[in-house]
């Protein structure tokens, strides 16, 4: 049976898109903007505010224009939806993009489900199937703070795992290689590594093979309490991997760009 | 000893310190060196009573720490927590019940049991906002996240090794 490849890229931290390029969302959780945030806003078509996450893009964006009015870089980063269960925006915060116009939905009824997790299923419910597979979701404030809401944002990637999703934060990225696939990861090296590792979260993985690393795996078996790929270096333009287990890669993002 | 500044080396070894290096051994992290450091030097008869406390463990780069989660598990027979400035986390064997004493004045309330590693079909507790009552967990379906804990003692029994994690509050130090 011919398994697809599936193809990897954080091409969104290059300064220009390629014209094939994957269509970006972005959602911002409630933890400080990262040093690219401007950036990964340009590349964006759709920007969600996961509730708290309006008051870091009205309390920081105006930060990264420090010679702007910030009543300006506000109006010019206004996001086209905050969804949540609005426990965590500020009143002044919802007011404000409220009467800018901004969809602003409260999902406080629903306590199953994080805010990241509606902000997913919103941009997916959007998105016409035909565009799908060109569709992904970067995801910033997804780690550090408090690990409990690290573990559920990346249980989102495990629940939603026919979405390409990116949780970004200032130091790495994660994203999750479905077992169903083979993978290729495309390294843009002036932005990314070396420094990488994948992480088989949720359950062991017998066999994984990989090229590409400096420690590459050959069938060989990862597991909690035993070997797990950590402090990897990627060696070329090209890192592939194949599992019987979903797992989680993740990659250095470099200091000095942005 | 490929991170540590060449100043600082040169401090601490002039104040008596002792600086190990092992970088022959590439099959382990730093803190797996720690730990196994502290293992080896503490008699068996102390080690039910020792706690070792790792502080920096949490944030930075994904890998760093999953490998130190990975290191709680490769010693879950030695009492280690994990510190941030916002939580802490603790490996629960399944090999044992567990009573989680809460401080409350300096923990809490928000909580969450993480089945790292492997998905437990049995989970039961007391004492958090939303029990779990022989509940399954795994990633990619349920994860105990944002819980909240309501009392003074936290008591879970699961199938499978799980992570407690606790927030530790602002306002105290």
């Amino acid at each position: 049976m011919e398994v697809s490849i599936m193809h990897h890229t954080a091409g969104f931290l290059l300064p220009t898109l390629p014209s094939d390029s994957l269509n970006y969302a972005l959602i911002i959780l409630n933890q400080r903007l990262p040093r690219f945030a401007p950036l990964l806003w340009k590349h964006a078509k759709i920007r969600l505010c996961a509730d708290g996450g309006a008051n870091r893009l009205f309390d920081e964006m105006p930060l990264f224009f420090p010679d702007l009015n910030p009543i300006d870089v506000r109006q010019r980063y206004k996001p086209d939806v905050i969804k949540g269960d609005m426990d965590s925006i500020r009143g002044d915060v919802l007011d404000y993009y409220t009467k800018q116009g901004c969809d602003t939905i409260d999902e406080s009824h629903d306590q199953d489900t994080t805010d990241l997790h509606k902000c997913i299923a919103h941009i997916s419910n959007s998105t016409p199937d035909s565009e799908k597979s060109n569709l992904c979701i970067l995801v910033t404030g997804a780690l550090g703070g408090r690990f409990d809401h690290e573990a559920g944002n990346i249980n989102v990637l495990y629940r939603f795992s026919g979405v390409r999703i990116t949780l970004l934060s200032d130091d790495c990225l994660i994203q999750i290689l479905p077992k169903t696939h083979h993978h290729e990861i495309h390294i843009q090296s002036s932005v990314v590594g070396p420094h990488c590792g994948l992480i088989p979260i949720g359950m062991p993985s017998t066999s994984t093979t990989t090229s590409g690393l400096k420690w590459n795996l050959s069938d060989t078996e990862m597991k909690f309490g035993g070997l797990v790929s950590t402090s990897n270096l990627v060696t070329g333009e090209i890192v592939t991997v194949n599992s019987d287990s979903d797992l989680l890669w993740t990659i250095s993002i470099k200091s000095g760009f942005s | 000893m490929d991170s540590i500044r060449g100043d600082v080396l040169d401090y601490y070894t002039k104040q008596g310190c002792d600086t190990i290096d092992e970088s022959h051994d590439q099959d382990t992290t730093d803190l797996h060196k720690c730990i196994a450091h502290i293992s080896n030097s503490t008699p068996d008869s102390e080690k039910s009573n020792l706690c070792i406390l790792v502080t920096g463990a949490l944030g930075g780069r994904f890998d760093h720490e999953a490998g130190n989660i990975n290191v709680l598990y490769r010693f879950s027979g030695v009492r280690i927590t994990l510190l941030s400035d916002d939580c802490l986390i603790q490996i629960l064997p399944k090999t044992h019940h567990h009573e989680i004493h809460i401080q409350s004045s300096v923990v809490g309330p928000h909580c969450g049991l993480i089945p790292i590693g492997m998905p437990s079909t049995s989970t039961t507790t007391s004492g958090l906002k939303w029990n779990l009552s022989d509940t399954e967990m795994k990633f990619g379906g349920l994860v105990s996240t944002s819980n909240l804990v309501t009392g003074e003692i936290v008591t879970v029994n699961s199938d499978s090794d799980l992570l407690w994690t606790i927030s530790i509050k602002s306002g105290f130090s």
